[in-house]
């Protein structure tokens, strides 16, 4: 069949152009659909359960993404100063003007309320006052000095608008819509240099982070995608000399990539950090068999008479490696589809079926290419020896030595795979978004600055929610029994039970009908409703659990577990809010500073906080049910390993110190869904990679029709990712989203090496009938071929280290040396292995 | 006969109509305040608010209210008593608000709160906090003093009298200005909408229905809208009545504790 098709292609190069053509250029016009997604938010797929609660949450508490403007001064009177201050105040006067940003959430110095004493002499006994902080900026720096006093007695701006050394103060700007971060974080970066201040200022936050990513990201691809086309070119250049010639595989590599970037941005999938990295991947990989039946036409290929003739038997024979190859590099890519992880998934999906798609255009357009190519044109590849060059040489030596010393090389391969195996025992499993930018970029600079002066600017949710069915159905009983003989029982009943919203919005609806109702009814039935009117109240008053005083205090135990587990900057809740409404309703004196001891006293002291300037932000504590609550959480650290710590310290907290019947504590808030992703992912990549490694031990096995050459062959690449992964473990670097990936989709391509090195093997052993010339033999044209294309895929990584975002050099390093260890492990280790199995590996053949 | 009293009639209601377009705009200001909030000598009404924010949640809050008009030496001087007291949600039952509104001066206010037993004054730094976490403000339910404002009248239609009016101290407000359509029958401001600095209205203050209590035009339900936040309040008045018989000290801190049922 592979015959049949070579013919064709033979006969009929055109139609393969016009074909390759039109699919490039229907893909290409697909490719400007492009939708960037830059939402780590994305690692977890939409319906997954953390998630979709983490929204839920989101909705439920108004809580929006937030950029963050930091300010640091160096004044000695800190951040209050009157110039600072009056900066502060100007700056935050036009960031509320700006299209996009939510201003009657935003949180400034400015924007909120103080409550506090007044002793005015008119006032006798004295009485509160509820103001703003600062309407206007100090006129003065004693003035600035008070307003410190002032924010030091309310504990929910404490350490969050201002810093504890009060050098810093912050500015949180919501945003309605994430995309729009990298305009709004542009526009603020405008104003805060046209306004006059000493003060250095920063601006961070999650969603800066992700959409500057995206920018970045784009600029990622289109320089370092072309660059590894240019690496690869000169390579190329290095090896053929002939410029037509080697225009081949690089059609064939843009072809594979325009072709599988149009196809999966066409499907609607977006362009991920993941995917990003897809035309970089393909570019090296799609060359390599371009490379092998060249290199075959090289040496084959000595008058034109018969090109023909040689270039169907160069395909023939390179067929079945190649696809075995093709097909081993591929699963190793799509193992990457088991983890649970949608980027991953879509990145495994479509590099593997980039990798078949190149193998196919390579079967068809190479043969096509070259029989097209005019004679004068390939003159100059009868003078190519590519056995003869320095790297041949060197390689000689290492098999050399292999075989020489077997046992020795061995030991000392062992010896490695012990201490790698210990290294991946130390390895720490930990990632953060932020560090995706390199030290120096502005943004990790302003996560530094500000998480050392604050409490910490990453956000984690603890969220009660209280069980409200068995109050439901005590309601429902309720009504049935005890008032159905009042003759108005029906009407109330179809009031209740076809009002829309949660079981407080219905029962509201029913005090409506029943209060309405009271007007029209003889005193009998007024009676009967008055009774269902008090039912109604109580049960109201049940289900706002968070208003009651045993709740709220297990909220602050929980605060103060948050703040024992020395990982937590600070939180906020509605436990705080109360206790300081409640301390300067009664005089402002620090004993009052607790919770009230009924909840009428919680009601009553909520009801004087609803009445200042920003009601609103009760709802951002507490669901207006009050059945649910939030705990913010702020951390100084955004490492996943720093949320893991939290999360582990409070499941030991509520196992010890269990939460009141009914009501469940669970967690929120990007740093938390950041660790719950890398979680996955972590388990996901381990089933990919005994996954992948399964299924190509089976095809190896069936492959060499033997059970020792599939082990053989499954070696070289165990050692390799062994040896990286435990380096990873002693250097210390983290397991982090990238160096996860790397794990299965390596397995796919080093065992190329084994298979060429063992196909080849057998085959001259075969003939030569004896190992010593058989090894002679492989390395001269076989090995010399093998770390050529080593070279290609390592080399053609490398222009990923000159990337601006760190996770593309961790691909780019790690992807290099995984292929140059391979291949040395391979050209070593082989010949080491099978001089001591010699007996058996070859005694089929002698 | 007919033909002469339809003829005077006539003639009276266009008097009637020449004078009120010749009203200056101060007047109409003037004649709007006493139409809104000075409705005969006192006054008292159940009170419902619904607070719907954007999601559709709704909080409640019930209440009566008590208005009387200070007079003193036999003169009103536009001074006026309030008294808010709470019935609904239950868990704020007894809650009271005592205003003392002085139409030269700044407000005097007292709370008290049944369950914490705290009696207390309040120093408002302005009137334009929300209303117990309605999106009325204090001024809202009280009245902001027309000298507090230029006004200026934009233009007449059929029905309305249209004034636009600017702050004198525009630090005090989070506005720039508002614009007012005054019924020319009942003078009663019939929308009130507030602009930002950038021009655009963002906060609307609608009559929605007006009963005719006891001769006086009367709000009976009214609605204000945070066009920002898509969240409303409605606010429906009910068996209002003018004139009664109010007790002495009514409005005196005494009714904190001992409101009147």
């Amino acid at each position: 069949m592979q015959k049949q098709i070579t013919q064709f292609v033979l006969r009929k190069p055109k139609l393969i152009f016009f074909m390759l053509l039109l699919l490039t250029a229907v893909t290409a016009a697909l490719i400007p659909m492009i939708q960037i997604d830059t939402d780590p938010e994305n690692m977890l797929s939409e319906d997954q359960v953390s998630r979709q609660f983490h929204n839920q949450v989101k909705a439920r508490f108004n809580l929006h993404d937030m950029i963050v403007v930091g300010a640091v001064s160096e004044h000695e009177q800190g951040i209050y100063n009157q110039s600072s201050l009056t900066a502060l105040h100007a700056i935050t006067e036009q960031v509320i003007q700006i299209t996009g940003v939510i201003d009657y959430d935003l949180m400034s110095l400015s924007t909120v309320d103080n409550i506090s004493q007044v002793n005015d002499e008119q006032l006798s006994g004295g009485g509160i006052r509820f103001e703003w902080l600062m309407k206007e900026p100090p006129v003065n720096d004693k003035q600035a000095a008070e307003l410190a006093a002032k924010v030091a007695r309310l504990p929910l701006l404490q350490n969050t608008l201002v810093s504890a050394d009060q050098k810093a103060a912050s500015i949180y700007v919501p945003i309605a819509d994430k995309n729009e971060s990298h305009r709004i974080a542009t526009t603020i970066q405008s104003i805060i240099d046209d306004t006059a201040s000493d003060d250095e200022y920063h601006i961070t936050g999650l969603p800066v982070a992700e959409d500057t990513f995206g920018y970045q990201m784009f600029i990622q691809m289109g320089i370092s995608a072309p660059l590894a086309g240019l690496m690869i070119f000169v390579m190329l250049w290095y090896f053929f000399r002939n410029f037509k010639f080697i225009a081949a595989p690089m059609i064939v590599a843009m072809v594979t990539v325009i072709t599988v970037m149009g196809t999966m941005i066409g499907m609607g999938y977006t362009v991920h950090i993941m995917s990003s990295m897809i035309a970089i991947f393909l570019m090296p990989i799609a060359v390599v068999d371009s490379v092998h039946i060249m290199s075959d036409f090289v040496e084959r290929y000595h008058d034109d008479e018969d090109r023909a003739g040689v270039i169907g038997r160069v395909v023939a024979d390179l067929f079945k490696p190649m696809l075995f190859t093709s097909v081993t590099s591929a699963i190793g890519f799509f193992s990457l589809m088991l983890t649970p992880i949608p980027p991953v998934q879509i990145f495994g999906a479509f590099v593997g079926g980039g990798i078949l798609l190149a193998f196919i255009l390579t079967i068809l357009f190479i043969p096509a290419y070259l029989i097209v190519l005019k004679p004068s044109s390939l003159a100059g590849l009868k003078q190519l020896h590519h056995s003869e060059s320095a790297l041949s040489a060197l390689i000689k030596k290492l098999g050399g030595l292999g075989l020489a010393h077997s046992k020795s090389v061995l030991f000392f391969f062992l010896l490695t795979l012990a201490i790698s195996v210990w290294g991946i025992m130390k390895i720490q499993i930990n990632d953060n978004p932020v560090r995706w930018f390199k030290a120096d970029h502005p943004i990790r600079v302003a996560d530094q600055v500000l998480n050392a002066h604050f409490a910490g600017t990453y956000d984690a949710y603890l969220v009660l929610e209280a069980d409200v069915k068995a109050i439901e159905q005590d309601f429902k009983a309720v009504l049935e029994a005890e008032f159905v003989s009042m003759p108005w029982f029906e009407q109330a009943k179809s009031t209740y039970s076809e009002a829309n919203g949660g079981l407080a919005e219905r029962l509201n609806e029913l005090l409506f009908w029943a209060e309405d109702q009271l007007f029209a009814v003889d005193e009998d039935e007024a009676a009967g409703l008055d009774q269902l009117i008090s039912v109604i109240e109580q049960t109201v008053s049940d289900i706002n659990v968070f208003k009651s005083p045993p709740h709220l205090a297990y909220v602050a135990a929980l605060q103060q577990g948050l703040q024992n587990s020395g990982w937590v900057g600070k939180s906020n809740s509605l436990a705080d809010l109360v206790k300081t409404v409640k301390r300067e309703l009664q005089g402002g004196g620090q004993d009052a500073y607790q919770l009230p001891q009924s909840q009428s006293g919680v009601a009553q002291t909520l009801l004087q906080y609803q009445s200042s300037h920003r009601p609103q932000d009760l709802w951002h504590f507490v669901s207006q049910d009050y059945t649910s609550t939030v705990i913010w959480v702020q951390l100084a650290s955004g490492d996943n390993q720093d949320m893991s710590r939290v999360v582990d310290y409070m499941r030991e907290f509520t196992e010890t110190n269990p939460p009141p019947e009914n009501i469940s504590v669970q967690w929120a808030g990007k740093a938390y869904l950041n660790k719950v992703w890398q979680e996955q992912m972590v388990a996901g990549m381990g089933m990919s990679l005994i996954s992948a490694f399964v299924v190509v031990f089976v095809m190896m096995v069936v492959l060499f029709r033997s059970l020792l050459f599939g082990l053989l062959a499954m070696l070289p690449l165990t050692l390799t990712i062994s040896f990286i992964y435990g380096l990873i473990g002693w250097v210390g670097k983290d397991y982090d989203m990238p160096i996860a990936v790397l794990s299965a989709l390596t397995l796919g391509l080093s065992v190329d090496f084994a298979i060429h090195f063992l196909q080849r093997a057998r085959d001259i052993h075969a003939t030569t009938n004896d190992f010593q010339a058989t090894m002679v033999q492989m390395f001269e044209e076989p090995a010399a071929a093998i770390s050529k294309n080593a070279m290609v895929i390592a080399i053609g990584f490398t222009p990923l280290l000159l990337a601006p975002l760190v996770p593309y050099i961790t691909v780019g390093v790690f992807l290099a040396s995984i292929m140059a260890v391979s291949a040395l492990v391979t050209l070593v280790m082989l010949p080491a292995v099978l001089n001591l199995l010699k007996t058996w590996a070859f005694r089929s053949e002698s | 006969m007919k033909h002469k009293l339809f003829l005077l009639g006539f003639l009276l209601c266009s008097t009637i109509a020449v004078t009120a377009a010749e009203l200056k705009v101060d007047q109409i200001i003037e004649k709007a305040n006493l139409a809104s909030f000075y409705a005969g000598e006192n006054g008292r009404s159940d009170a419902r608010m619904i607070i719907v924010d954007a999601k559709g949640n709704k909080q409640l809050r019930q209440f009566v209210i008590y208005r009387q008009d200070v007079v003193e030496d036999g003169k009103d001087n536009g001074d006026q008593n309030f008294l808010v007291v709470f019935s609904r949600p239950a868990d704020v039952r007894g809650t009271v608000f005592l205003v003392h509104k002085k139409a030269g001066s700044d407000d005097d206010r007292w709370l008290y709160l049944p369950a914490l037993d705290l009696e207390k004054r309040i120093s408002a730094s302005d009137n334009r906090t929300s209303f117990v976490g309605a999106n009325f403000f204090y001024e809202d339910v009280s009245g902001r003093h027309p000298a507090a404002d230029e006004h200026q009248l934009v233009s007449e239609t059929d029905q309305y009298y249209v004034i636009k009016s600017t702050p004198k101290a525009p630090a005090e407000v989070e506005f720039v200005s508002y614009e007012l359509n005054i019924d020319k029958q009942t003078f009663l401001p019939m929308k009130i909408a507030y602009s930002n600095q950038a021009g655009e209205v963002y906060r609307q203050v609608e009559v929605v229905e007006v009963a005719i209590v006891q001769g006086h035009p009367t709000v009976m339900k009214s609605k204000v809208s945070d066009l920002r936040s898509n969240g409303y309040t409605l606010l429906e008045f009910r068996r209002p009545s003018y004139d009664v018989e109010m007790a002495d000290g009514m409005f005196t801190t005494r009714s904190l504790r001992n409101p009147p049922k």
